[in-house]
Parts: C-alpha cells; sequence; structure tokens
C-alpha cells in the first residue's frame, strides 16, 4: 500500500512539473502536505473542508484526474462564504495530499510526506492523534497541524509538542445558534439525535438545548442516541420517531446517520408534516433543499488555510488553539428556506451570535454546566 | 405509541427478513453462508445505480440480480472449488465493502453515496417490499416444507450421498440455493437503498448482513424462524427507540447504554428460554461435496 501510494504521488509529481514548465509560473515557495482519514476526498464533510482550505483558498488549485489544475479567480472566489471574502487571500505553495484507506496507513503516510519535504504537515481529524504525535515526535524539524484533537499522552491529558499546533472547534456555540433558531421556528417540540454518545456529540447536545431553552424555554428537548455512526436506517428509525412525537425541528450530529435522519424529515415533510431538520459539519441541504433549515458548519478550511497562511509570514506558532464563534470556526449555515417570521427570528440568532463572540454569554459544553445555565434575557 | 412502534417496526425489518430468509435456503442446502453482508451491499449499490436510468421497481431486480451474481461466486468457490465457506463468505464480504466504494469513485466520483433516484411508493404508508416482507416468508415456507425441490434441498444439506444415491445433482441443487439466497440477499439491500433512503450511502449495509445471519441461527435455520427472528429484533430496536423518547424522565434514571444493549439483552432471554436440542444445524453444514465419500 505504502509502495502503491509513493508510486501515485511520483507520478502526480511528474505531472505537477510539466504543467509547470508550460505556465512558466514562478517555482511555489512552499510545500504543504495534507493526510486524510478514512473518510478521504469526497466526503462532503470534514476531509473535503480541510482539503478545500488547502487546494482552493490557499493554493487556488483545482484537483482533476489525479493532478492540479490553476483555478480560474472568479471559481475561487465563489467557493469562499461571502464573510470570508476579502480575508482569506492565495498563498503560494504546492499541495501534497496522500488519502488513508485504513487506520494502519496514518503513520507511514505522514511520514511519507514528511519525507518529501514538506514546510507543514495537516493531520485531518482526530483520528490522526497518535499517528501525528509519533511523526511529529521522530521529525522534530517538521511542522504539524492537527485538527479535531489535542495532542494527548498515555493518560488522555492534553500535553503540546513544539512543532504541532492543533485546531479543536467550540461545536456547543454553533449547536447553540442552531437550538436558537429550533426554538424560534418550533412550538412545543424540537428533537437531537447523536450518534455515540461520546462527550464531543454531548457538546452538540449541551450547546443545542441551552440554545432551545433561551429562545423557546417552554419547548420540550427529545434527545435520542443512536449509538453508531454508520447506519442510515438507525438514524431514519430514531427520526421518524421523533417526528410521530411531535418534534417540529430535529438537529442531528450523528456523521452518516443523519441522512438518515434527513431522509426521515423529507418524508414526513412530504406526508404532509410541517418539521425540519438541521444538519451538521457542512451545509447539507443539498441532501432535501426543502427539509434542511441551516446545518451547523465546522470551518475546518479556515483552520488549514489560516496555518498555511502564518507559515507563509513565518508566523505559525505551535500550541493549542480554539476556534468558536469569535473565530469564525463554527457557524450556521445560510437559511434559505422560508417560514413565518423568518426575519425576526434570524435577527434574533444573530443578536444572541453577537452575544456569544462578545462573551456576554457563555455556552454550556457538557451536562453539568448546562444544568447552571441561566438563558440570557431577550 | 403502539401503532408507532409497529410502524417503526415495518419500516426497519424487511432488509433483514428478506436476507435472514435467504440465508436459510443456502445453510439447509448445506453451504454456510456468511458472505450475506456483501451480497445486501451488492443489492443495495446495484438498484440504486439501477434506478438511476430506469424505473426504481426495475432497479430492485437489478439489485436481486447483483446479490445473486455475488452469489454464484460464492457457490463456485465453495461447490465448485470446495473452498473453506466461512472463509469465502468473509472474502466475498471484504471484496464488496471495498468494491462499492471503488465504484462509487469510480461511476458517481462521490465516496459519499450515488446520486437521488425516485424511492419506491408507498402502499398504506409502507413500500411495497414491507409487504412482500411478510408474505415471502410464508411462501418460502411452504416451498420448503410441502415441495419436492424442498425435499431435496433439506435432504442435501444433511446427507448429500443419499440424496445423490437417489439421482438428484447435488452440486447444482446447492448451487441455485445459495443464488437464491443470494438473490433474496439482494433485495434486502434493495430495501435499504430504495425504500429506507432513495439512494445508495456508502456505508450500507453496516451490519445488517450479520443480523440476518444471527436471525437464521436465532430462527433455527427454518425460514418462518428466521423472518420471526429479524421482526424480534427490530421490534427490540423499535421499543428502545420508543421508550427513549416517550419517557424522556426514563433517561435521567437509566443510562442511554443500558437502553442500546436492550435488543441484545431481550435476545439473550429469548434464547436461554428456548428449548434445548431443537436448535440443530443441518448435518452437512460446511462440508463440500464429494461424491467419492460414504
Amino acid at each position: 500500500m505504502r509502495r502503491a501510494l509513493l508510486l501515485m504521488l511520483l507520478v502526480a509529481g511528474g505531472c505537477k512539473k510539466s504543467s509547470d514548465a508550460k505556465d512558466a509560473a514562478p517555482k511555489p515557495a512552499l510545500t504543504v502536505g495534507l493526510v486524510t482519514d478514512i473518510g478521504g476526498r469526497g466526503d462532503q464533510s470534514f476531509n473535503d473542508s480541510a482539503l478545500r482550505g488547502l487546494e482552493v483558498w490557499a493554493a487556488s488549485a483545482s484537483f482533476k484526474g489525479g493532478r492540479y489544475e490553476a483555478m480560474a479567480p472568479a471559481t475561487r472566489e465563489a467557493m469562499i462564504p461571502a464573510a470570508l471574502k476579502a480575508r482569506v487571500t492565495p498563498v503560494s505553495l504546492k499541495p501534497l495530499v496522500v488519502q488513508s484507506k485504513v487506520q494502519e496507513d496514518y503513520q507511514p503516510n505522514l511520514q511519507l510526506v514528511v519525507d518529501q519535504g514538506a514546510d507543514l504537515i495537516v493531520g485531518v481529524g482526530f483520528a490522526l492523534e497518535n499517528a501525528v504525535e509519533a511523526v511529529a515526535k521522530q521529525n522534530a524539524g517538521a511542522k504539524f497541524l492537527l485538527i479535531d484533537s489535542p495532542i494527548l499522552d498515555a493518560k488522555g491529558a492534553p500535553q503540546t509538542l513544539p512543532n504541532v499546533r492543533t485546531v479543536v472547534f467550540r461545536e456547543q456555540e454553533g449547536s447553540f445558534l442552531a437550538g436558537a433558531l429550533a426554538g424560534l421556528v418550533a412550538k412545543q417540540k424540537v428533537g437531537f439525535v447523536g450518534g455515540m454518545e461520546i462527550p464531543l456529540i454531548k457538546k452538540f447536545e449541551a450547546g443545542f438545548r441551552a440554545g432551545v431553552k433561551t429562545t423557546n424555554p417552554g419547548a420540550q428537548v427529545l434527545v435520542q442516541y443512536t449509538g453508531t455512526f454508520d447506519n442510515v436506517q438507525h438514524g431514519k428509525q430514531v427520526a421518524t420517531d421523533l417526528v410521530a412525537k411531535g418534534c417540529e425541528v430535529v438537529f442531528h450530529a450523528a456523521g452518516s446517520d443523519g441522512t438518515g435522519v434527513i431522509q426521515a424529515v423529507k418524508e414526513a415533510r412530504a406526508a404532509g408534516k410541517p418539521v425540519f431538520a438541521i444538519g451538521v459539519d457542512s451545509d447539507q441541504s443539498h441532501l432535501a433543499p426543502e427539509a434542511v433549515l441551516t446545518s451547523m458548519v465546522k470551518r475546518v478550511d479556515l483552520a488549514v488555510w489560516q496555518a498555511i497562511k502564518d507559515l507563509e509570514g513565518k508566523a505559525f506558532s505551535a500550541g493549542d488553539s480554539v476556534m468558536g464563534l469569535k473565530e469564525g470556526g463554527v457557524t450556521l449555515a445560510e437559511v434559505t428556506l422560508d417560514f413565518p417570521g423568518k426575519a425576526e427570528a434570524l435577527a434574533k440568532v444573530k443578536a444572541l451570535e453577537t452575544a456569544i463572540i462578545s462573551g456576554a454569554v457563555v455556552v454550556p459544553s457538557n451536562e453539568k454546566d448546562l444544568e447552571g445555565f441561566v438563558a440570557p434575557a431577550n | 405509541m403502539l401503532l408507532a412502534l409497529l410502524s417503526s417496526v415495518l419500516d426497519a425489518a424487511p432488509a433483514v427478513v428478506f436476507a435472514a430468509v435467504g440465508a436459510t435456503l443456502s445453510e439447509r442446502a448445506g453451504v454456510v453462508n456468511v458472505g450475506v453482508e456483501g451480497m445486501m451491499r451488492a443489492g443495495a449499490f446495484g438498484a440504486a445505480a439501477a434506478a438511476l436510468v430506469m424505473p426504481t421497481p426495475l432497479g430492485v431486480l437489478v439489485g436481486v440480480a447483483a446479490g445473486a451474481l455475488v452469489a454464484a461466486l460464492h457457490a463456485w468457490l465453495c461447490i465448485q472449488g470446495r473452498s473453506d465457506q466461512v472463509v469465502s463468505g468473509m472474502a466475498i464480504n471484504l471484496v464488496m465493502l471495498a468494491f462499492g466504494q471503488f465504484l462509487l469513485e469510480a461511476a458517481f466520483s462521490s465516496p459519499a453515496g450515488t446520486p437521488a433516484i425516485t424511492q419506491l411508493p408507498k402502499w398504506f404508508g409502507h413500500s411495497p417490499l414491507t409487504w412482500l416482507a411478510i408474505v415471502l416468508p410464508f411462501v418460502v415456507h411452504l416451498a420448503v416444507t410441502r415441495t419436492p425441490w424442498g425435499l431435496r434441498l433439506r435432504a442435501v444439506g444433511e446427507k448429500p450421498q443419499a440424496v445423490a444415491a437417489m439421482g438428484v445433482r447435488v452440486t447444482r441443487l446447492r448451487f441455485g440455493a445459495v443464488v437464491l439466497s443470494g438473490a433474496f440477499a439482494g433485495l434486502g439491500g434493495a430495501q435499504l437503498s430504495t425504500a429506507v433512503l432513495d439512494h445508495f450511502e456508502s456505508h450500507m449495509p453496516s451490519g445488517l448482513g450479520f443480523m440476518a445471519v444471527a436471525a437464521m441461527v436465532f430462527g433455527r435455520w427454518t425460514p418462518l424462524g428466521a423472518a420471526g427472528a429479524a421482526l424480534f429484533f427490530a421490534f427490540g430496536d423499535a421499543l428502545r427507540i420508543s421508550l427513549a423518547s416517550s419517557a424522556p424522565g426514563l433517561l435521567e434514571v437509566v443510562p442511554q447504554g443500558v437502553l442500546l444493549a436492550l435488543p441484545y439483552a431481550l435476545t439473550l432471554l429469548v434464547l436461554s428460554l428456548q428449548r434445548r436440542g431443537a436448535a440443530r444445524a443441518p448435518a452437512a453444514l460446511g462440508q463440500p461435496y464429494d461424491p467419492e465419500l460414504r
């Protein structure tokens, strides 16, 4: 597997060289490597977002048929959200992407990219935490970016390495806004579907419940965990049940189970029930444009681009960083659907967002903090 | 409440019912079939991919054919090649897992799933396949217990040499049973991609094939038993889901994990209540047919 990947890289490298010669473009100053987790290119979620940050936002290149082509500035602009257009500038670099097919690939793939002389190596997803730790310790001269997890020591306590930057997200803040919007849209009941009941997903739940409590204190929140992240049938069964119990908005943080959640809501709508779904990680409205109200988006692309920009400006620093609403790390996708009182609802959500950014509202990230959470006065 | 529970079971059970009933056919003929998962995956992908270019009901038939085709490979390996049947089944699962992903990326350049298709229509609130899943186990039961073919099928799984002595071609009968079993698994997979969702999702069937094999054993290698067991599993799941949402206060007393374990706990309970000795696998199960043996 390793040899095959190396071969692919060499071929890709060869193509790159010839197209460089043709364009007579200046040789990029930087090489940035990226190792995906097993989700890989095209997962429409985490990995794609990271790849967008590297290939489109920074390198302004498109990956077609195994090679990179220069991207027209207008195309690139269209793939950056309006609020970030001015900030996100291109960086002259050569991307070096290696996809992982199984967990055992992570470490060799990272080492491979280091050996290719990459100036920065991005590890996408908490699954790469061990591999990044090991490779970073062996290659003290290389710089790393790890997405979605701090580096943990053997006892599970966070530690820092001098050449690794880690980024985690305050998912609870985006989920809070999702909950606030759900509370405004729904009258009596909203639902939450989680995947496995782990602390990461609990952050989504706590934020969501706090948001509902803020805008609609009387509403009941029904919480369900599917116990999996890859079983669409479970997701659909759970969501169908929640809709049957009268939930008017269902938010999911359940990975692929969520496809089933959105399907259930879509079918309920087709049967005449006024119910909405809220997606997660990336804008999921393409799955069911008439049923997905909004999505809680994690801006992995921004985190990747920011690290590359820092590297270019010689300002790359190791250590742990956290991206919330303030840093633009989480956000709600644009609400394109119409519902009664939409303008006021969006204004209210916007006001809450401002309050969180200013620090006036602190969103709970676990059950214990949620109990002590006092909803801000409207 | 009870109606919602029933409706949930009717939506969730068919895929496992089809696959479990199919698995009984293969195993009653003496061929172990743990490749159900891979055959379901083939059916789910085939149905969704075909439904992009033809009406969805025809797409379901393509899914059935895809399951049968994969089963034919299993049959060829086990019957002609006399290879280890468990190994062959597991190999099929692994190959289909990777092959499905490859096809997704090659044909649709999207590892997440195929584009959306037209979902099967709903008859009385459920897909036609749900109603078929209620009728089919009885049909298969009658075929296995009341027809000459069924008698030969059962005999070939117990004492193939005796059947051969009566002038029946053992390999052909077994081959047909395995292919039919794959067709059923394919139908189950097709139900996932055309009735549960409206496209093929890259993780399908995420373990339902193994549930089907478990249902078959739980149902003592009989079509009705297997279907009953599949319904029972679905009921346990639906009960767990319904409990969590209709009594939110319950979650404060009982951890969610206990509820998640409920379907499995119920299964253990029923297994412990079953009469001993009655559950017996076909005698020739897993043994390649060797005409030289007597």
